[in-house]
């Protein structure tokens, strides 16, 4: 396993892994404050109201970009309350478990090649795992311990059946994500995210193209694995309060807000490089990036800003995509991930395979 | 020397939380007791270099099995009170005790014979190329019989679940 990148020095590798974990902590912890400006900003754009613009520095106002901060440091310093029947291990360790897995997912993204830093090849993902995209969902499916510990622990009828839902959901819709990930290994014939995205250095050999139903079902997979509308029945405001959290507050509850903003940047992450070609522009080959920008570091960093706008793309996805369509009914959303996705995803593996049987 | 480290380390949790499967009182406990025992246990297999069947190993067991697990303790919402056995007598301590020294040897005599260090530190090559095709080629029948029998489980299941109409 990679673990150790075999040809590094020892130290060197150390040096490089420490600060590849800062850099990828320190991404996360920046999605969701990023992400609250825009879930309020994007849907008064959508609904022709201004939305907050007036937390800033004196007269600079910059948007309301401040807004986030405002609400990070409100979130922080509320009061924290916790319910007398509630089981005070599994109410405070649920946050945990919820933001750990979201974490390990974005520590395996790749975002890009390599730089060189003193002669050294430093690759850019932070734990180089061979079977790449296994390792991301085993980690995506720790998540459904957050969600079913916290609504369990704080013993209300809301955050149990919040809970259950929500789990009971990731559950199902991780087999139709699963399958919709198997035709891009084997049309890439590989596991590993680093491999699969160098087979998409060309424009037309984006997983997209290659594989545009595996696309489709993931993109649903995606909204239903992080809850989010049309899919968020977990936390049915008009039925369940807010679902698994009600009971919490203060920075448990910006805990699960994190969870969840870094978990939908890893899935977006995850899009952009199996079926957008990850950090590579579209018509210009990585080789072309080098010999224009004239060094490696440069087109490598053209390429994490490439991989991050793709992403940034699919954020933006979730808003809008929230701000539009209405919630789903559950056994509605049951069916359509049993009755639907499920054979869809299993006739795409066979018509894949077969095309690709026929072809070699 | 790590490897031996990150080894141990990861035996000795793993011996923890086995122990904490059957001895803790709350059913919820001793389910999550079990997760981070498979959790850890895919942590020994990826150090080894099998990281398939790692990445396997969470999927399966820890994201899918011990979650429908957690599922029923939850909805049967167990009270550990209720579950509190009677005083057991002292012949069931004796025959226990007589079980566990039993086990201790075989694992002592099985530990003798194991070098654990090379073990520890032995780490394989890639190999989920290799796995695919001894999977698909020598034992494929026994792959697909396997198959057949969880599918005649999962309709078995389905069909006595299933109310009479």
């Amino acid at each position: 396993m990679g673990l150790t990148s075999s040809e590094l020095p020892f130290i060197v590798d150390l040096i490089a892994t420490l600060s590849k974990i800062v850099v990828v902590f320190l991404i996360g912890l920046n999605v969701p404050p990023i992400m609250l400006w825009v879930e309020r900003r994007v849907p008064a754009l959508m609904q022709r109201r201004r939305g907050p613009n007036r937390v800033g520095f004196f007269k600079w106002r910059l948007w309301g970009l401040f807004q986030a901060v405002a609400d990070a440091i409100k979130l922080i310093f509320k009061e924290e309350a916790v319910p007398a029947m509630a089981n005070k291990w599994f109410f405070h360790l649920g946050p945990v478990f919820s933001v750990f897995p979201a974490f390990l997912v974005l520590s395996a993204m790749p975002f890009g090649e390599y730089i060189e830093v003193m002669g050294y090849q430093i690759s850019l993902v932070a734990v180089q795992v061979n079977v790449g995209f296994l390792f991301i969902l085993a980690m995506a499916g720790m998540a459904i311990y957050g969600v079913a510990l916290s609504g369990w622990a704080s013993t209300s009828k809301y955050t149990l059946l919040g809970a259950l839902r929500a789990s009971a959901q990731m559950i199902s819709y991780e087999i139709p994500l699963g399958l919709s990930l198997i035709p891009i290994a084997l049309v890439y014939n590989s596991l590993d995210l680093t491999e699969i995205v160098k087979g998409q250095s060309h424009f037309w050999q984006w997983g997209i193209f290659l594989s545009p139903l595996s696309f489709i079902i993931f993109l649903v997979c995606m909204f239903a694995e992080t809850n989010r509308t049309p899919f968020d029945l977990a936390e049915a405001e008009s039925e369940l309060v807010v679902g698994f959290h009600t009971e919490y507050g203060s920075t448990k509850f910006a805990a699960f807000f994190l969870g969840e903003y870094v978990s939908m940047f890893a899935l977006s992450l995850l899009c952009s490089i199996l079926f957008f070609g990850g950090w590579h522009l579209p018509l210009l080959s990585r080789e072309n990036l080098i010999n224009l920008t004239g060094s490696v570091n440069l087109a490598a960093l053209v390429g994490v800003g490439v991989l991050f706008l793709k992403a940034a793309f699919f954020m933006f996805l979730y808003v809008w995509v929230r701000w539009t369509v209405p919630r789903f009914r559950y056994d509605q959303l049951m069916k359509l991930g049993w009755k639907f996705l499920l054979p869809l995803g299993l006739a795409n593996i066979a018509v894949t395979a077969g095309i690709l049987a026929l072809n070699f | 020397m790590s490897d031996q480290l990150v080894f141990w380390g990861l035996a000795g949790f793993i011996t923890l939380s086995s122990v904490a499967v059957v001895t803790v009182r709350n059913p919820v406990t001793a389910a999550v007791a079990l997760v981070i025992n498979l959790f850890l246990l895919a942590g020994v297999y990826a150090f080894q270099g099998a990281d398939f069947v790692a990445a396997i190993q969470i999927i399966v067991y820890t994201g899918a099995i011990v979650v429908l697990f957690l599922f029923v303790i939850m909805i049967l919402n167990l009270d550990p009170e209720h579950l509190r056995s009677p005083r057991p007598r002292i012949w069931e301590h004796l025959v226990l005790g007589v079980v566990i020294a039993g086990f201790a040897y075989i694992g002592y005599r099985f530990l003798d014979s194991l070098d654990v260090g090379k073990v520890a530190s032995n780490r394989l090559p890639d190999n989920t190329y290799d796995v695919a095709m001894i999977l698909f080629s020598n034992y494929l029948w026994p792959f697909e019989i396997v198959s057949i029998l969880i599918l005649l489980a999962i309709v078995g299941s389905v069909a006595i679940a299933k109310k009479p109409k």
